[in-house]
């Protein structure tokens, strides 16, 4: 029986893995680890560990590793307390594959320590560009890995052209679309009760994150949004973002705008979010779930600034810079049903989902050979 | 028909002991923070302060960590309106806030000297 240990450090990543560890715990030949840390086990960020306990999923560690101060400074050291810890973890679960996601540290200090200890390391969400620290993390994290999953045939082709061997390379689409496809998001009746919203007007789902390259800019560049989203008035959830550096200030600045018509949140579980993001009219800010998931509600997302500048997307995402008229501009076309039909209508979203994408991660980390071949890594450029 | 909020606020800035002294202090079980600029920015309760102990917070926690974000406010000043908010949300501090979301005032289900 193969034991794959799974990362999960914050909600965004979690999506992506816990269709494949429902996918693995349906395998009779496979079992699964999972290790719990950073946003996950932080109060501050929504303690949302208890929605993986919800879950109901196999938890055999939880790793604190998160220096409070939200600095540059602060996030890397916080790297390495986890990567320190991962290491006796590894030595004590024995895994036969190590599985990462996405493009987040804590998933680079895992492929790091499981490609010292001879572990073969499996990566989801594979070969992408993305902005940030985070697009350096990944195409890290990806000469540390040993299998690649991409979401798309673009990312599958950064993966070769950056030297990848081919045999390690498969395009099995993105697996937190599986979810999505089917059909895992709560009622419209369920978010009513839930924040009181109610059909009518037009709903903006709002997520900010900071941008790390351009630490100290978070509060003004958090500011245009916050103005653009009073002057447009609309009911709006804004989520509080992630932890990287700088992301203190803008949970301030949340607190400071926090408004009747809107609700503010420290953290949505999966099934909430998915269906906020089938009753929104538009998705606001700079969350990678824009340009991933939104095409699959068919869901405007107005992205602004430099986060997913070299993410690739579809007709739903409409580009802004730091400016608030510019910001107001774009959600009122967002709303409007001539631009969700014009989505409809391409249907050009880069990200592969067709409800199954977890059953083949899966099927390759049972019957891929853990040999010399897969262990012993050649870049070749 | 403003009354002295003192009793019923704590600023942003506090910790978590702090709260839990306020609201010891004020027998209201629920205290209502508020920023530099008095707006309302969350409100912790009671079962806030459990939830909190449940988790490992430590008393010298931001507040902000633990505080309720969305709490119930209104913009109605008159008091009848006031009590029947306070029935239907079951709350026993309703914070009274202007359109920006200033705080004026707090209603409470439970008049200063009632021991709760």
């Amino acid at each position: 029986m193969r034991h794959v240990a799974v990362v999960a450090e914050g909600r965004m990543t979690y999506g992506y893995s816990r269709p494949v560890m429902r996918a693995l715990e349906r395998d009779p030949e496979m079992r699964y680890s999972l290790v719990v840390t950073n946003q996950h086990l932080l109060p501050t960020f929504g303690y949302s560990i208890e929605e993986i306990e919800r879950d109901g999923l196999n938890v055999t560690d939880r790793i604190y590793n998160t220096l409070d101060g939200y600095t540059p400074a602060t996030m890397s050291k916080s790297l390495g307390v986890f990567l320190i810890s991962f290491t006796d973890t590894l030595v004590r679960l024995a895994p036969d594959i190590v599985l990462v996601v996405g493009d987040r540290g804590e998933h680079l200090m895992a492929a790091i320590a499981a490609a010292h200890m001879n572990i073969p390391v499996a990566h989801i969400q594979a070969g992408e560009r993305s902005g940030n620290i985070d697009g350096l993390t990944r195409h890290a994290i990806a000469r540390f890995a040993h299998i690649h999953f991409a979401s798309g045939p673009d990312a599958a082709e950064r993966l070769r052209r950056s030297g990848e061997e081919e045999f390690r390379i498969f395009l099995t689409g993105a697996p937190q679309l599986d979810e999505l496809v089917n059909g895992q998001a709560v009622s419209r009746e369920e978010l009513e009760r839930l924040f009181g919203i109610s059909s009518g007007d037009p709903l903006l789902l709002v997520l900010q994150h900071p941008v790390t390259e351009e630490f100290g800019d978070g509060v003004a560049q958090m500011r245009e949004t916050l103005e653009a989203v009073c002057e447009l008035a609309y009911p709006t959830i804004l989520i509080f973002p992630n932890n990287d550096a700088g992301s203190e200030d803008l949970r301030l600045m949340i607190e400071q705008y926090h408004r009747p018509f809107m609700r503010v949140e420290r953290n949505l579980s999966r099934e909430v979010y998915a269906g906020l993001m089938r009753a929104a009219s538009a998705l606001v800010g700079n969350s990678s779930s824009g340009l991933i998931e939104a095409p699959a509600f068919d869901l405007p997302a107005v992205n602004i600034g430099n986060r997913q500048r070299d993410r690739a997307r579809g007709s739903n995402v409409i580009d802004v810079p730091y400016d608030r008229q510019a910001i107001v501009d774009a959600v009122r076309t967002a709303v409007t049903p001539e631009f969700r039909e014009r989505i409809r209508a391409a249907g050009d979203s880069p990200y592969l989902g067709d409800g199954h994408v977890s059953e083949r991660i899966v099927d390759i980390l049972r019957t891929i050979p853990i040999d010399e071949r897969l262990i012993r890594k050649q870049i070749a450029y | 028909m403003s009354r002295d909020l003192e009793p019923y606020t704590i600023p942003h800035s506090a910790t978590v002991r702090q709260a839990m002294e306020k609201i010891e202090a004020n027998k209201h079980r629920v205290v209502v923070v508020v920023d530099e600029e008095d707006r309302v920015v969350g409100t912790v309760s009671d079962g806030d302060l459990r939830r909190a102990f449940l988790h490992d917070v430590m008393p010298i926690s931001p507040v902000s960590r633990i505080m309720q974000l969305n709490p119930h406010v209104t913009r109605d000043t008159d008091p009848a309106a006031q009590a029947k908010l306070l029935r239907s949300e079951h709350v026993t501090v309703l914070p009274v806030v202007t359109e920006d979301n200033r705080l004026i005032d707090v209603a409470l289900a439970y008049e200063p000297g009632f021991e709760a």
